[in-house]
């Protein structure tokens, strides 16, 4: 059973009257509880295609099925609601919130919406966290105070406080020494296995391609190579 | 919700400079308008009480005589019945007083003005005293000078005359023959508004000799409470009493069908109503000085007036800023939105970090409009000068209403969250794909 498929999902960029087809007709499934893979040269169509499975986009044509549902005729209000109740995010950039300190970055999307978690139950759940991604002596600190390595594991444990069962990471490692890099996917790969939550990033990094269970090959915005485990998939789910 | 107020307190720190110059620009706009809200409504309330003190009372009542078709005459010939009705009132009351008053036509060396006289019992009146001030002239010759008359500063000058002259004042009796009389200047008062410029003021005794009134007659009883504030709802009380004693002008539609002004209603004689013998009229300090009132309202209006425009310029600063907020933020914005941030969220956020703004900078403008005020009302501006009768024993004072309070955190708020709401709408509807993609 897929928790995700793509079926010949098309973006089309406009630049004036320029139009730029960065994805051009894409199908793909992904399984539940998965370490995923999106790879590709620079401009291949990596963050297009996190983005529209992120429902941060939407495709020109196309369609993102997430978890049985359909979502292209879905309106902005309950995109967001899926966003936060089935995604979590991690960006290349950290794109922590400056003014909150790590605890209350990672509190924050239990804030949104109708999140109904006991104080109790949360700051247990939250300090946890802090403990899992190794942070437990940053916790009053402004992420502004922290270094890459530390920023982007505060991202993961925000990521996962809602308990999604999918986390989106576009190229998560880009922004951090390959070291320190290797590191975050090791973590991300630990909380794959712990909470079988399905991670999929993007990268352009060999070495850490190499971790994934399934990898997407992506150039000029279509899949030139799609192998789960071994042995390469359709494009249609079964 | 707690966390919203959080992060958008937070980001007022942000760049502590731009928030703090949006919060004094708005600060000064409040600061002005509360110093000109406290000061205006502090000078009625001044105006009043000293006029109450020169005139010896807030309530006022007048008599009127009349039998046949005989002419009105205006005089109190016996005032036992008003005493007894005020004593059965209830009122909590200083003293009573009595005067009487008239328009004159003043002449000398060919100069000739009109002016109101005041006829007081100078003696007595400690307050009317304390009150009036002199520029020139003195209290001692005032109370030996039988026919002394104390004019306004600008009524000296139009007549050219000094202490020490004498005048002749063409004055119409009660019975409405004319009659003329003399008096000795003997005080020069400073003048600061329309009124105390047209009033003067002399010993009732000889007023009333011109006037043809008998000893022991007059023509206005006052009463004096112990504050303004009570005036109103102590005149209605006595009123309401004084009805069962004496025939008494029904206020309501004096007061509310041709706005009378105490001055103008001690002249006015009553249009062929068919009444016979002695009525009375009774009015407030209030009613007396409705030009004063509806001077302040003005003030008040050209108040708002410069809140507003002050406001929009201040306006024009908060929405440039918030749109720059916008720019620098974001890739925050975005991600807020990633994470599950409503279109709503975004926009709360926005005016809720508007709204702090706004409070903060009123805050301080009460504050900053606070210790000007209490600054300016400690400097003692002494009892001799031309604005003795906005002051209140020397000093300017202030008087805020809650209300006027209340109308300027309302029209701020309103106005800086409208400031906000374009930028905030437009923040709002960033696409959170273009948002996160943004360079920065
Ligand atoms: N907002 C946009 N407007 C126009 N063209 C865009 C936009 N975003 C992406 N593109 C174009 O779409 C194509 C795919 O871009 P995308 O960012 O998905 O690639 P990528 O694989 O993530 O590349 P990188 O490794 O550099 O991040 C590129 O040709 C890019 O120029
Ligand atoms: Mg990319």
């Amino acid at each position: 059973m897929p928790i995700i498929s793509l079926e010949n999902v098309k973006k089309t960029y406009y630049l004036g009257k320029v139009e730029v087809e960065a994805v051009k007709g894409v199908s793909f499934c992904i399984e539940k509880g998965d370490f995923i893979s999106i790879a590709g040269p620079s401009g291949s169509g990596k963050t297009t295609i996190l983005n529209m499975i992120g429902l941060i986009d939407k495709p020109t044509s196309g369609e993102v099925i997430i978890d049985d549902k359909p979502t292209s005729k879905l309106s902005d209000r309950e995109l967001t609601k899926m966003r936060h109740q089935v995604l979590g995010f991690i960006f290349q950039s950290f794109n922590l919130i400056p003014v909150l300190n790590v605890w209350e970055n990672i509190e924050f999307p239990l804030l949104i919406g109708e999140t109904r978690i006991a104080p109790q139950e949360k700051k247990e759940w939250i300090d946890h966290l802090i403990e899992e991604v190794g942070l437990t002596e940053w916790k009053k600190h402004k992420p502004n105070e922290l270094s890459g390595g530390q920023r982007q594991r505060v991202a993961i444990a925000r990521a996962l406080v809602t308990r999604p069962y999918i986390v989106l990471a576009d190229e998560p490692t880009a922004n951090l020494d390959s070291k320190t890099g290797e590191q975050i996917i090791e973590l991300m790969k630990k909380i794959n296995s712990e909470l079988d939550t399905t991670f999929i990033f993007s990268t352009h990094d060999a070495k850490i391609v190499s971790i994934a269970d399934h990898i997407i090959r992506l150039k000029d915005g279509e899949v030139i190579e799609n192998v789960r485990k071994g042995e390469p998939q359709p494009a249609e789910c079964r | 919700m707690k966390t919203h107020v959080t992060i958008a307190l937070r980001n007022l720190t942000r760049q502590k400079k731009r928030t703090a110059l949006l919060a004094i620009a708005i600060a000064f706009s409040v600061m002005i308008v509360t110093v000109i809200y406290g000061l205006t409504s502090a000078i009625s309330v001044n105006i009043a009480e000293n006029f109450s003190d020169i005139l010896g009372g807030h309530i006022f009542i007048t008599g009127s005589e009349k039998h046949g078709t005989s002419k009105e005459i205006s005089r109190i010939s016996n005032d036992q019945a008003l005493r007894d009705a005020l004593k059965a009132s209830g009122i909590n009351y200083s003293y009573v007083s009595s005067y009487s008053s008239t328009f004159a036509t003043i002449i000398f060396e060919g100069k000739t003005t009109s002016l109101l006289i005041n006829g007081i019992n100078i003696k007595e009146n400690e307050n009317f005293r304390k009150r009036l001030s002199l520029k020139k002239g003195d209290w001692e010759s005032i109370l030996t000078t039988p026919n002394a008359l104390i004019v306004p500063e600008k009524v000296a000058q139009t007549l050219n005359v000094e202490i020490g002259d004498v005048v002749i004042a063409k004055i119409e009796t009660v019975y409405g023959q004319n009659n003329v009389g003399e008096f000795r200047i003997a005080g020069i008062n400073y003048n600061a508004d329309l009124v105390s410029q047209l009033s003067s003021y002399t010993h009732t005794a000889h007023l009333n000799e011109i006037l043809g009134l008998l000893p022991g007659e007059y023509q206005t009883f006052a009463v004096r409470l112990p504050s303004l504030k009570e005036t109103d709802a102590a005149a209605m009380k006595y009123y309401d009493v004084l009805k069962n004693y004496v025939q008494v002008f029904d206020r309501k539609t004096e007061a509310n069908g041709a706005p009378m002004t105490g001055f103008q209603a001690l002249l006015r004689s009553q249009k062929k109503e068919s009444w016979e013998g002695v009525k009375y009229r009774l009015f407030t300090i209030n009613e007396q000085l409705a030009q004063i009132q509806q001077f302040v309202s003005a003030a008040d209006t050209i108040g708002t007036t410069v809140l507003i425009i002050l406001f929009l310029i201040t306006m024009v600063g908060i929405n440039n800023t918030f749109r720059m907020i916008m720019y620098e933020r974001i890739k925050e914005i975005g991600t807020m939105r990633a994470i599950g941030y409503q279109q709503k969220d975004v926009k709360r956020l926005f005016l809720l970090e508007a709204f702090f703004l706004g409070m903060i900078g009123m805050l301080a403008g009460f504050l900053l409009a606070g210790i000007l005020m209490a600054i300016v009302s400690s400097i003692n501006f002494g009892m001799e000068n031309e604005f003795f009768i906005l002051l209140r024993n020397g000093h300017i004072t202030f008087n805020l209403q809650f209300a006027k309070i209340a109308t300027i955190f309302i029209i701020v708020s309103i106005l800086t969250l409208l400031a906000v709401s374009l930028p905030a709408r437009k923040a709002a509807k960033l696409s959170p794909a273009q948002a996160l993609g943004t360079e920065k």
